[in-house]
């Protein structure tokens, strides 16, 4: 695959690999960064594992254990809606946030007028703080006369129980996570459009291919890897969610909103059993690593 | 820049949806102006618009404007989040280009892209109590160093995903027509491969500073005092008697305008910037 | 180009923010209100006056109205802290806000008096007993006293993390306080295994409110008793208490045209409703045969919580539910205070606070918020004996449910006298009046100076003076004298590991109100994890300390 200095420049569409170099000037690169995650990593991972095999009581170490952390995790029904509630989460938010984000992009992708403050818009919500959105939640979908049901009774319809409903609370927190990050998924996807090469869009359009089959055999092979790699970075977000749930509706009503973290952070720092919660935390580093490298096999076969 | 051109009916199709897409993106901001300037006592009250249908104050404004804790926070804030951000996005650019230019095994490339990420997936609350055990061993608690070391160490996946991407698109004949002319890989790297990137090293900088500025669980247990932060002064904002929503609203828009500000001034090199992965002709 | 304009738009706002920030420096004297007449000026010409930190729908104008006098004199040449630094951690809520103002308040005269630093600490409500325990449990003494709430205690003293106070406690050179001023509810609370660990401080339980104006009505008064057979009163027992509801709700109670609501609730997970059940319940369990068994049965430490007394308060309890908003489900204190202040609700049950909230500015219910005991059952089930038991009259039961947010002091102290100095000047009597009689700074009632006569002797003038509504203190300081006097209490829990017994029945309460489970599954589910809590913390370690903060050894 690799190519020789002399050669031609690559195709328009050929993907770029790493070459192959038997130096070691690559391990100085490398290394600072490393080095450092080691460094800081290292201690409280090992002290976490420390921890899962002891229980505890006031906050400190009482009595190993052994594996019954572990054994807990399987055993757990309130793990069990955490690990549930976050699934649902991961796979609502992060499908709208790709469709709605890269939609978005795809329809923006021109020329305009004001473009530039569009996207300066776009990006806000990015920097918007989590716990405060959860509390400005609690006013936006306030039932009995908040902005939302207000709209919908002005047209006609019934105020939703947006937050006091189990059925409907999952939702609320979904439209405030959606919200925050389908800019991340549109500018991302927007600036990947923007580096499509244009030659290869002039010359099929020459041939007569239609909107359709341009988008199908050109736009979307190419944007692939783009877009794989982001819904990577969203859904390692998603599953970490803890600051909009915990600020808007504490998890309830009931469990109803518990996600992982939210419930991972219950047993560490409210009931103080810090071994039970690394336990949480080992299992859940486990399922979403599980995710990643089966996603990044995926991504790196794109590159092929 | 394909410009096809729209029929009317398109034109103003998309146009409403741009107006939809604005609106949806602007209204909690419009709704926590609103908050702040409400009185306590017209929180809930179902009303919009200032002066039309409450009499607004700015007595909350005022009221945190005057609190130093504020002011020290926004500053601690922007020291953490400029920190972290620059620091894990120079350690992130070097393993990047590694990553990007090397091939490494035993463990390979993939691997260490995997285990850089694997980083941001372990839930903090987990370490929480280590790293303050640390911190106070280093004597860094109540210290906005201690934020920036942390939040460096869990940025850094970021810079070296999107950027390992970007060097990755960079044309190599650049880098080793240098070394052809006797030029050493760190000069190739400062000299050649890495001005190429800068766009992209703003707009991973400005995602970074992002994530630290809004980081809450870190800064919430290694700060007491001095180093406080804003999301941390905004959980303050729940107090026994309930959320102020008034203090919440002037504390977001407060907490929003310096990130806004930065984001507008990098706001080309953002797009331009993000192409991730994206396959250059 | 436009960019260009959008930056120095921006910049301007910025420049106009800092602007307007330093012009609110400006105005600080008047805002802060240090000198008193500023601000009964504003309260007088009805001005809007800045508002403070404290709370919802509510203002200065009572805020500045009264300060504590200075009871430590400056020591000059002869301090006996010099050098020292007291570091007090407490709930955010500012130097104007509830809990932490009187701290604030205080620092000066401290600082004179005894040479010390004091360092205030702030953190967000949630998160300070997290933040507290990381201290204690790494040792690293961070914080020299927290304002705790009293459900910590178990941990606290269990954990030997915090000092008791015996020893100081009125001794030479401390402020004198006095602890059987204090009234029997709330005193158990300062005390642990016999000895003395909180200072007393604020004073939480839950009274009913309910609009006075509404239940004097005489077309009410008619109607209601055409529909129910018996005089509209204020409600006695739960019963009542729901046909009351019932019959307000839908009714509009404001004059706005609304339909409003027979009651309203704060029911939000994780913000405080299972104190909520606590009061409700108590007269269902407790009862003059059964003073005392409310959560765990002292020798096996076995759960009650699915008891059929329980069982039945749950299900009153929710049945309660379909005459307040369905909103509620997710309310938190603020939100459900809101609610009944904009005079949006005919009854409520919850703290102090609403009360005092109720005479700021903002409310609506001013004057006609009439406050009673929370009302009793005539049956209980006895859980010793199996079996539901008749009361003559009504079966009342005190409660202390709540924080009851009062300083204790940490083990890891480096000046543990000089931080019961400043608790204990704070508990002073002189200032602990003052501090009861205004709403703002949230130390709510609970001693009998506190208490207006005959209960007590305090002055009513000092309640007039903070804005109170004559008839409303009345029935305020009642209502609280006679829940904290009550012969039988709700048996607090105060055990290592109650926050997460609590958490448990708080998420199941939410489930049942919210149609997720039945009460009795509900309780059931409850009752399953408190002996999983029970087991994993150590049954036996458990059972003696709940025995022992019983006192029943």
């Amino acid at each position: 695959m690799s190519a020789q200095l002399d050669s031609p420049p690559p195709a328009a569409i050929e993907p770029v690999t790493p070459r192959v170099r038997k130096d070691r000037t690559g391990a100085w690169f490398l290394a600072p960064a490393v080095v450092w995650i080691i460094l800081f990593t290292i201690f409280p991972l090992l002290f976490a594992l420390y921890n899962s095999f002891y229980s505890f009581r006031f906050g400190q170490r009482n009595q190993f254990v052994g594996l019954d952390n572990f054994g807990r995790l399987f055993t757990d029904p309130n793990l069990r809606n955490g690990l549930q509630v976050t699934l649902w989460f991961v796979l609502v938010t992060v499908t709208v946030e790709m469709l709605v984000g890269f939609g978005l992009a795809l329809l923006l992708n021109r020329e305009m007028q004001g473009k530039n403050i569009l996207r300066a818009i776009m990006v806000l919500p990015l920097f918007a703080t989590p716990v405060a959105m959860g509390y400005l939640g609690i006013t936006i979908f306030f039932e009995t006369n908040g902005p939302i049901n207000d709209t919908i009774r002005a047209l006609g319809g019934q105020g939703i129980p947006w937050l006091s409903s189990p059925k409907w609370a999952p939702v609320s927190m979904m439209i405030l996570e959606v919200w925050q990050w389908t800019p991340f998924v549109f500018l991302v996807s927007l600036a990947g459009l923007q580096g499509l090469p244009q030659d290869v869009y002039e010359a099929a359009e020459v041939d007569g291919a239609s909107g359709r089959q341009l988008f199908r055999s050109i736009t979307m092979p190419l944007m692939a890897p783009t877009l794989w790699l982001i819904l990577l970075l969203r859904m390692i977000e998603a599953f970490k969610v803890f600051d909009i749930p915990t600020s808007l509706t504490s998890g309830g009503p009931g469990r109803a909103t518990e996600v992982y973290s939210l419930f991972t952070y219950r047993t560490a720092l409210r009931f103080f059993d810090h071994g039970y919660a690394a336990a949480q935390g080992f299992l859940l580093l486990f399922i979403v690593m599980f995710i990643v490298t089966i996603l990044y096999g995926r991504i790196s076969e794109l590159y092929e | 820049m394909r410009t096809n051109s729209l029929s009317p009916v398109q034109k103003v199709l998309l146009t409403g949806l741009i107006v939809i897409a604005v609106a949806w993106v602007l209204f909690p901001f419009y709704w926590a102006f609103v908050n702040s300037i409400k009185k306590p006592a017209d929180t809930f009250r179902s009303v919009w618009i200032p002066w039309v249908q409450f009499q607004p104050t700015l007595d909350h404004w005022r009221q945190e404007l005057d609190t130093p804790e504020i002011r020290r926070a926004l500053r601690n804030s922007t020291v953490i989040s400029v920190g972290a951000a620059t620091l894990s996005v120079a350690l992130g650019t070097l393993a990047a280009y590694a990553l990007a230019r090397f091939r490494f095994n035993r463990p390979d490339n993939s691997f260490f892209t995997t285990w850089f990420l694997s980083q941001r997936v372990m839930p903090p609350v987990v370490v929480v109590i280590p790293f303050f055990l640390i911190m106070r061993q280093v004597r860094l608690l109540d210290s906005v160093w201690a934020l920036v070391l942390l939040n460096a160490t869990f940025l850094l996946p970021f810079p070296v995903i999107i950027l390992s991407q970007m060097f990755r698109e960079l044309p190599i004949e650049l880098e080793e027509a240098s070394l052809v002319d006797g030029a050493s890989r760190l000069q190739a790297f400062f000299r050649v491969a890495l001005p190429l990137v800068v766009p992209g090293l703003v707009a991973t900088w400005i995602i970074c500073m992002a994530f630290s500025w809004n980081e809450f669980l870190f800064a919430l247990s290694l700060t007491s005092n001095k180093a406080i932060p804003m999301p941390v002064i905004i959980a303050g904002a729940e107090h026994t008697r309930g959320v102020q929503f008034w203090f919440v609203g002037v504390r977001t828009m407060l907490t929003m305008l310096p990130p806004t500000i930065f984001a507008l001034l990098a706001q080309r090199y953002i797009i331009r910037g993000l192409t991730l992965g994206a396959v250059k002709g | 180009m436009k960019q260009s304009r959008l930056l120095l738009l921006l910049s301007l706002l910025l420049i106009g923010v800092l602007a307007l920030s330093a012009c609110g420096g400006t105005t600080t004297p008047a805002d802060s209100a240090g000198s008193s007449d500023t601000a009964a000026s504003d309260a007088d010409s009805g001005e809007a006056t800045p508002v403070g930190d404290e709370g919802l729908a509510a203002s200065v104008t009572t805020a500045s109205d009264l300060a504590p006098p200075i009871v430590a004199e400056p020591c000059g040449d002869d301090c006996p802290y010099t050098g020292q630094t007291v570091t007090v951690i407490v709930n955010t809520a500012g130097e104007k806000g509830p809990i932490s103002g009187p701290i604030y308040e205080v620092r000066d005269e401290f600082e004179a008096a005894t040479g010390a630093t004091l360092e205030i600490v702030e953190v967000p409500f949630a998160e300070h007993f997290p933040k507290l325990m990381t201290d204690l449990t790494t040792g690293s003494g961070q914080y020299d006293t927290s304002i705790a709430g009293a459900w910590w205690l178990g941990d606290l003293v269990e954990g030997g993390f915090i000092l008791p106070y015996d020893d100081m406690y009125n001794a030479e050179g401390f402020p004198e306080w006095d602890f059987e001023d204090v009234l029997p509810g709330p005193r158990s609370l300062l005390e642990y295994g016999g000895q003395k660990y909180v200072v007393g401080n604020d004073h939480d339980g839950q009274v009913m409110y309910y609009r006075r104006d509404l239940l004097e009505d005489p077309d009410h008064q008619a109607a209601f008793e055409a529909e129910y057979g018996y005089p509209l009163a204020v409600p006695e027992t739960w019963a009542q208490f729901r046909d009351v509801a019932e019959y307000f709700d839908g009714k509009d109670l404001n004059g706005d045209g609304q339909p409003d609501d027979g009651l309203t609730m704060h029911l939000k997970v994780a913000n405080q409703g299972m104190f909520h059940f606590m009061s409700f319940s108590a007269p269902f369990v407790i009862g003059p045969d059964n003073p005392n068994l409310y959560w765990f049965d002292p020798e096996t430490m076995d759960a009650l919580v699915d008891s059929p007394g329980h069982v039945r308060a749950m299900e009153t309890m929710i049945d309660l539910v379909q005459f307040g908003p369905e909103a509620m489900m997710a309310w938190n204190l603020g939100e459900s205070w809101d609610h009944f202040l904009r005079g949006e609700a005919a009854l409520t049950f919850t703290w102090g606070d609403l009360g005092a909230l109720a005479q700021e500015e903002g409310s609506q219910v001013r004057g006609l918020t009439g406050a009673a005991p929370i009302p009793g059952t005539t049956e209980y089930y006895d859980v010793t004996a199996g079996e539901w038991k008749q009361v003559d009259g009504v079966n009342r039961v005190g409660n202390t449910t709540g924080g009851s947010w009062s300083g204790v002091i940490s083990k890891d102290s480096d000046a543990p006298e000089a931080t019961y100095f400043l608790l204990a000047l704070m508990a002073s009597k002189p200032k602990s009046s003052v501090y009861a009689a205004r709403g703002w700074d949230g130390v709510d009632p609970g001693r009998y100076s506190h208490f207006l006569p005959p209960n007590g002797d305090a002055s009513m003038d000092d309640y007039l003076a903070a804005g109170w509504d004559e008839q409303d203190i009345q029935d305020y300081s009642n209502a609280y004298y006679e829940n904290f006097n009550a012969e039988l209490q709700f048996p607090y829990l105060r055990i290592p590991g109650a926050f997460e017994y609590w958490t448990s029945l708080d998420i199941h309460l939410s489930e049942a109100a919210t149609g997720q489970a039945t009460a009795e599954e509900a309780l059931q589910a409850t009752a399953d994890e408190f002996e999983q809590i029970t087991d994993r913390l150590g049954r036996d370690m458990q059972q003696q300390s709940y025995v022992s903060s019983l006192g029943l050894e």
